[in-house]
């Protein structure tokens, strides 16, 4: 079961998921051909520190930098380097920062000067089977139901979800229960209540579902070694229906149980 | 940042080959194509003494289809 968070709690995430959110932004500003990976994930650690939140991931169960990148076939958790963003890469951008002792984490994989359709398509339906999960956060609702919307939509179009990574519970840690998958069976898993906080994170292969880990023990990239996109927002889910935390609050103008978790 | 997911396991029947060092025992699996693993004995199975010939089931990782686990004798 994962903690309800209250009204006030739920400020704080906003405000560490805001962080990041803009953070990627500049980043996506940033992802242009000749610049490196490493270079993203200095930009993206100076950007949260002068937030005045920290990057979240950075030493977290020993991951070496603050951002993640997964270029083209890399799926998620691709460690910053020296390689450097061709024109016509697609490129993962995850990352994460804590601040006032709650965490913010979101994802988006954006394109590097002009890509394939077949690459924009991808991200599309990607982001796509995200918005598809994340309007499913309502009470009531189970866990369940977001992976069955994520894979509904994702294979209606061709693509497979990645099984071996899921999205999570967040909070006062990066990752809390429940576990949120991107498949499987509707109506199952835990039930949706108010206040309770998910990252939910698709990531979607052009070929097969497969991934494997590279020898550094972080990259996953797709086994056939076809594209992949992944998409992350970190939202609540109120009495109201779901709240993207880096976004304001939708139902502020709604009565009576507005103000309320 | 996602979050590793619990492996997913798979059962498979399978029967006792051959007994290897170290508690390990050489298991051919029942369905076609799929081979041999070698394959540790474990949990409340592992009180279990095992010959060559016993039918067991066997838990397999999706990572690494030729390792596996025997769960429990099978019939």
């Amino acid at each position: 079961m994962s903690v309800q968070k209250s009204w006030n709690e739920l400020q704080k995430m906003a405000r560490a998921c805001r962080i990041v959110v803009d953070t990627l932004d500049v980043l996506e500003q940033a992802a242009v051909p000749g610049v490196s990976t490493k270079e993203l994930d200095k930009i993206a650690r100076d950007h949260i520190v002068r937030a005045g939140a920290k990057p979240a991931f950075l030493g977290y169960r020993g991951y070496p930098a603050s951002l993640c990148v997964a270029v083209n076939e890399e799926v998620v958790h691709g460690i910053p380097g020296p390689r450097k963003l061709k024109e016509g890469d697609i490129v993962g951008l995850d990352l994460g920062c804590v601040v006032d002792g709650f965490f913010g984490d979101a994802a988006r994989t954006v394109a590097v000067g002009r890509i394939s359709d077949e690459a924009r398509r991808l991200m599309q339906v990607t982001r796509e089977s995200l918005f598809a999960a994340i309007d499913l956060c309502r009470p009531g609702k189970r866990v369940g139901d977001l992976g069955h919307a994520v894979q509904s939509h994702a294979e209606e179009h061709g693509y497979s979800v990645v099984r071996e990574f899921v999205g999570h519970g967040i909070g006062t840690h990066l990752h809390e229960e429940p576990q949120v998958p991107n498949y499987g069976p509707p109506g199952r898993r835990e039930r949706l209540v108010p206040g309770m906080c998910l990252a939910i994170e698709p990531m979607v292969n052009v070929g097969g579902a497969e991934v494997e880990v590279l020898k550094d023990g972080w990259t996953a990239v797709t086994r056939d070694k076809s594209l992949s996109a992944h998409f992350e927002l970190s939202v609540a889910v109120t009495a109201l229906g779901p709240w993207i935390l880096s976004e304001e609050y939708p139902y502020a103008d709604q009565q009576g149980e507005a103000r309320r978790a | 940042m996602p979050e590793a997911a619990p492996r997913d396991v798979i059962e498979a029947p399978g029967t006792v080959r051959e007994q290897l060092p170290n508690a390990l025992y050489r298991v051919e699996l029942e369905n076609e194509g799929r081979g041999q693993v070698v394959a540790h004995v474990g949990g409340s199975a592992s009180l279990l003494r095992l010959r060559p010939g016993d039918p067991v089931v066997v838990e397999l990782m999706p990572y690494d289809m030729g390792r596996g686990r025997i769960v429990r004798r099978r019939g």
